[in-house]
Parts: C-alpha cells; sequence; structure tokens
C-alpha cells in the first residue's frame, strides 16, 4: 500500500491541466500583451498563448490551481475573464 | 560574434511595381498650398526578453496623394527578410522586416516628403448623396465605428436642422469641438472607440477618440468620413499644440503621432478636418472655445489642414499583410511588431525600441 502511496505523489503533483479563459473586453492586440504578462504572474502556470482573434486565453498549468487566481490575474488588467473550459492532460 | 547582413533597399515610388501612387481624383484641396519639405528618420532596435524568438515587424509608411508625396525612401536593415507591401483591406503602405533568430535587430528607415497645405472651396459643394463604390465603403461600420443605435441617435439630434451633407458635417464638427475635450492621461492617441464613448457619454479622449466619434456620427447620418492616421513633421504656425521643431527646423518626433479626419461631399471630395486638434489647443494653451485663437483654429481646421504633418492610412479594424498572430489591428498610426504571439508595446517606444526624427528643409 505504501508503495503505491508513493508511486502516485509525483504523478499528482506532475498532474498538469488546459484551460482556456474568455476575455471579451480585449480589443487591440495590445491587450493581449497585458493579459498574457498577468497570467505568466501566476504560479504554476507553464505555457499560455492568448488570442485577439477568439477573445481567449488558452493556458496549461500545474493542476488545481482555483478558477478565482486566474480570474484575478485577469481583472488587474482591467477585463473580465470567464473559464470557458478546463480539462486534465493526459502525460 | 556571427553578424547578419545588412538588407537594403530603396523603391523609386511611382515606378515600382511593388506601390503605385494612389493619388485619388476624389482628392478635394487643391494641392497648390504652401509647400513643405521634409526629411523623415526612422530608428528601430527592437527589444525583448525572448531574444531568439521570431520577430516581425510592420512599419506605416505615407501614402500618395495630391497634398503629400514621398521620395528617396531607403531602408537598412539586418533582418531575415525586408519588403514594402500595401495588401491589405486599406492598401495601408507598410515596411515589413522579419528576424528569424536571436542578436540585434536593427532598422533603418529614410525618406523626403513634400506636403502641399490642404484648403476647400465650400461653393462648389453639392447636395447630392450618391456615392461611389470607393467613396461608400466609408459609410460602413467597423469595431470601433458603430453607425447605428446611440451613435444614430445623437448624430440626427445634432443635424436635425441641417438640410445638406456639408450642413450634417459642419453640425457634427461643431458639436465634437464644443462637447469633447482633451483628456493627456489616455495613452497614445486613444483607442478610437466611438461607440464607447457615446453610450458611455466619455467625451474626453486624444486625437483617435475624437476623430472616431467625428466619423461614426458623420457616417450615420449618411456622410462618408474617415480617419487619417499619421503623424507631425514640424513647427505649426498656429501654436505649439500642432506641432513644433527648433530653430533649425528639427523636429523629434517619437511620439507625435496625430489623427485627422475627412469627409466626402460632392463636388467637393474629400475634405480634411481636425476636430482633436482644436480640444488640444484649448487644452495646451489654456483657453476657452470662445478665445479668438481658438476660434481661427476652430474654423481653419474644417476643411484646411496646415501640412506640418504626414497621413499614413485609413486602416481602422483590419488585418496587416503578412498576417499577424494578432488580429484585427484598430488602427495603424504606430509601428506593430511582435515577438512570437505577443506584441510589443507601440505606446512604449523606449522599450519597444523605436525613435523618429524630422528635419524640415529651411
Amino acid at each position: 500500500m505504501k508503495k503505491i502511496f508513493f508511486f502516485l505523489i509525483p504523478l499528482v503533483l506532475l498532474a498538469r491541466e488546459e484551460l482556456i479563459i474568455k476575455v471579451e473586453g480585449m480589443h487591440c492586440p495590445l491587450c493581449t500583451t497585458a493579459v498574457k504578462k498577468a497570467l505568466k504572474k501566476v504560479e504554476g502556470v507553464e505555457s499560455l498563448k492568448v488570442l485577439l482573434e477568439t477573445k481567449s486565453a488558452t493556458i496549461v498549468a500545474k493542476d488545481g490551481i482555483e478558477d478565482k487566481v486566474y480570474l484575478d490575474a485577469v481583472k488587474t488588467t482591467g477585463y473580465d475573464g470567464v473559464i470557458f473550459s478546463r480539462h486534465h492532460l493526459k502525460d | 560574434m556571427k553578424r547578419r547582413a545588412f538588407m537594403q533597399g530603396c523603391i523609386a515610388l511611382g515606378t515600382s511595381a511593388i506601390i503605385l501612387p494612389q493619388v485619388s481624383i476624389l482628392e478635394a484641396s487643391e494641392s497648390t498650398g504652401l509647400k513643405r519639405i521634409f526629411y523623415v528618420k526612422n530608428s528601430y532596435n527592437l527589444q525583448h526578453e525572448n531574444a531568439k524568438a521570431l520577430t516581425k515587424l510592420w512599419i506605416p509608411l505615407p501614402l500618395e496623394s495630391a497634398y503629400q508625396s514621398m521620395s528617396d525612401f531607403k531602408f537598412n536593415a539586418n533582418a531575415s527578410k525586408a519588403y514594402v507591401t500595401d495588401k491589405n483591406a486599406y492598401k495601408a503602405r507598410t515596411l515589413y522586416a522579419q528576424w528569424d533568430n536571436g542578436g540585434e535587430k536593427i532598422l533603418e528607415v529614410t525618406y523626403t516628403i513634400t506636403t502641399y497645405e490642404r484648403t476647400s472651396d465650400f461653393s462648389k459643394a453639392t447636395a447630392l448623396s450618391k456615392y461611389s463604390k470607393e467613396v461608400a465603403r466609408f459609410l460602413k461600420p467597423t469595431a470601433h465605428i458603430p453607425t447605428s443605435g446611440k451613435v444614430k441617435e445623437l448624430a440626427l439630434q445634432i443635424t436635425k436642422e441641417a438640410k445638406t451633407p456639408l450642413d450634417k458635417a459642419k453640425a457634427i464638427y461643431l458639436w465634437v469641438t464644443e462637447n469633447m475635450y482633451r483628456d493627456n492621461s489616455v495613452i497614445g492617441c486613444g483607442v478610437g472607440d466611438a461607440g464607447k464613448a457615446i453610450e458611455q457619454n466619455l467625451l474626453g479622449g486624444k486625437c483617435t477618440d475624437i476623430s472616431s466619434v467625428f466619423v461614426a456620427l458623420l457616417r450615420s447620418v449618411g456622410v462618408p468620413a474617415r480617419e487619417i492616421f499619421g503623424i507631425r513633421l514640424g513647427k505649426s504656425r498656429f501654436s505649439k499644440a500642432c506641432g513644433g521643431s527648433d530653430e533649425k527646423g528639427l523636429a523629434k518626433i517619437t511620439g507625435a503621432e496625430h489623427c485627422r479626419a475627412e469627409f466626402y461631399i460632392n463636388g467637393l471630395g474629400w475634405v480634411p478636418a481636425d476636430p482633436a486638434d482644436v480640444t488640444k489647443v484649448i487644452l495646451v494653451e489654456q483657453l476657452t472655445l470662445k478665445d479668438p485663437l481658438v476660434q481661427k483654429v476652430r474654423d481653419y481646421f474644417f476643411g484646411n489642414w496646415e501640412m506640418n504633418w504626414m497621413g499614413y492610412n485609413y486602416g481602422r479594424d483590419f488585418v496587416l499583410s503578412p498576417e499577424p498572430t494578432q488580429k484585427p489591428l484598430n488602427m495603424f498610426g504606430y509601428p506593430y511588431a511582435e515577438v512570437e504571439d505577443e506584441v510589443l508595446d507601440y505606446y512604449a517606444p523606449a522599450s519597444f525600441r523605436y525613435s523618429f526624427i524630422s528635419q524640415e528643409k529651411i
């Protein structure tokens, strides 16, 4: 039992997920830079892409970061974000 | 260190197959006004923390018109590729450069621009409101220039006494210059979101904000209108608010971008206007609308342009060529650059890094 437990710990720690946050208020290319810089500061974010065309941020991050943490980060740019989707990534 | 070879280019505009002059026969103004000549230099040394990433730069170049002409155009860059294009919906002349790898990203552009003061003879105006397809496109809304809802409501109210398109344009110009004001806290030239400005009664702004409201109101009552993005080049005879230079005619024009506007009147063609500079004179000179200088400027900038300025393009909410990652671009009055998918802050020349100078031939 102990062996299984110690085997699972690194899997949990390494678990990652992908989120898409809609930021409808973005209206120009510079808005995407502001949103990207804000989300980059969230601890656990590994990569992200922000696109004006879809008005969305696609984030790959460690599992378990609360929605509020992301949305608060977006809020610092003056825009409101909405979690559009969130799913675990297979290793 | 392996240095990238510099790429040079020069185009004899007017004979180039890449860009042909686009002097519209619809120009309103006589091009016989006061002639001025400016030598312009743009210098770039792009900066980004991800210095090895793919970097792309789009630089607006002056349009060709009866009132301004570019010559002696040259560029010098250590880019992987660099060329001039106007393949976009507004035919906005663009110098594009791309750096595929790391190292410095240097580019220098020089050209001469000859300008002629624009004036209008309003006695030629007619009341016809049928427009060619080329003109009628400037009646259509864009993302930032809505022409329905509250915008139209307001425009109808302002123009209720107006009978002709010229009457409508004058009424809207007077309303904008009386009710809008320059807000220096706005970054750059402003976003130019006319819908938001009118719906939320946000009447403070800078030149793009004020010009965009002017344009949206005009379009919504059937008068073709467009913003024109450009940059100040030298001294104004009216006010330091409208442009300056040293005693030898040298002007440091980094950050001197300025948006003007035009509207179309049958019999006249495109008519120049600059409602934003009326509001700037009021703020910078600390005057009121009733002051004689402001009255003079307000009267002048309806139908005239002092040409210590050059225009780049009319583009709003459009896609540059080659296609950037981020689109559409709300206006192209500033250089635009992307490092992979990240946009450099074009409102911050010191971090972007670019600088512009203009030397007037005196």
